[in-house]
């Protein structure tokens, strides 16, 4: 990516970063959110988030950019969050199943 | 009110906002470093990358931005954090009410440091003065934008001190990983997550990595029709003799 592609992605994200937060606030105060838009709005999160892991798990060469390693790491982490609700627990466990498993294989 | 009265008040307001902001950035204290270390990893240069503080300030969208320059084409890119970042419009919607009493600086100012730990705590404080919210709004959140910048430099400096084969570029992954578990809070969320994972895995092939958008948007349907789906089914329950 040249600099001038980055600097005007990372400019064009802070913009919409700052709409998407002060947009309501200071452009439609006190004008609520009809109830299906916020109803939506609370699966973009876990929808765009998980879709997002997938796609970088395969690091842009499709599905044989998949490596049993890192699956293996994620499900791990997965596991280990749902059980301890402990983000620093799943990462510490995703990236030791990730060396065991890199230095076994 | 007199002055020294005003500024003993001020001063325990800033205290009271600091003791309750620290507890809640230790757990964002491993993704600023894991983004740290991403930017070191960056297709972007490094500068332009760490500037994502200044200008974002959004950890998610951050890691996001910075990871996917090196596959992504600039429209998916700047796409995918959009999309991210959507969840601040619900953070907008309700916090808005306590933004219509305040003056036009703060409107303007104040939602730049809107992120998801300052929401957690202003959210709630609904018992304080209009002038008092403000500040607590502010203390806490410059306190989250001088700490987290300074905790993702710190990532950088020991990011690129550490040798490639611990795989730290697979961090950001894992970390996406864990946000959505612990975002996970009823069935439909689950069904929004295992679709935007499954679709974006059959999509994988579209161009540009589109598969994000595609998987994000089918993920977002799917669990809005499961919440309409659960809704029914609750109404119908209640509504049996």
């Amino acid at each position: 990516m040249s600099a001038f592609a980055a600097i005007s992605a990372v400019l064009a994200v802070g913009m919409i970063t700052y709409v998407s937060r002060a947009g309501l606030i200071v452009f439609l105060a006190d004008r609520p959110l009809p109830a299906n838009i916020t109803r939506a709005l609370r699966y973009v999160g876990p929808a765009v988030l998980s879709a997002l892991t997938v796609n970088l798990v395969a690091g842009g060469e499709g599905i044989d950019g998949i490596e049993v390693e890192e699956v293996a790491a994620i499900g791990v982490s997965i596991v280990v969050a749902a059980a301890t609700r402990n983000l620093i627990a799943a990462l510490g466990a995703g990236m030791l199943t990730l060396w065991v498993l890199l230095a076994i294989l | 009110m007199d002055d020294a009265h005003r500024t003993a008040r001020s001063d325990a307001l800033v205290r009271d906002a600091l003791r309750a902001a620290v507890p809640l950035f230790i757990p964002a204290i491993p993704f600023a470093l894991v983004l740290g270390v991403a930017i070191t990893e960056s297709a972007m240069p490094t500068a332009v990358a760490w500037s994502t503080n200044l200008f974002v300030f959004a950890g998610a969208a951050q890691l996001a931005t910075v990871s996917l320059a090196a596959t992504a084409t600039w429209l998916t890119l700047v796409a995918t954090a959009a999309v991210i970042n959507l969840r601040h419009v619900m953070y907008s919607a309700a916090l808005s009410p306590r933004f219509t009493d305040q003056p036009r600086w703060f409107r303007w100012v104040g939602p730049f440091l809107l992120i998801d730990q300052l929401f957690a705590l202003t959210s709630v404080r609904v018992h304080l003065s209009s002038r008092d919210w403000r500040h607590f709004y502010l203390t806490a959140g410059l306190f989250y934008f001088v700490s987290w910048t300074l905790t993702v430099s710190l990532g950088l400096v020991v990011g690129s001190s550490i040798p490639t084969e611990w795989r730290l570029d697979v961090a950001p992954a894992i970390m996406f990983a864990g946000l959505v578990v612990l975002g996970l809070t009823n069935r439909p969320g689950v069904v929004a997550a295992v679709t935007g994972a499954g679709v974006c895995l059959l999509a994988l092939d579209v161009p540009n990595n589109g598969g994000i958008l595609v998987g994000a948007i089918s993920g977002v349907v799917a669990g809005y029709l499961a919440d309409v789906g659960q809704a029914h089914r609750a109404d119908r329950r209640t509504a049996a003799p």
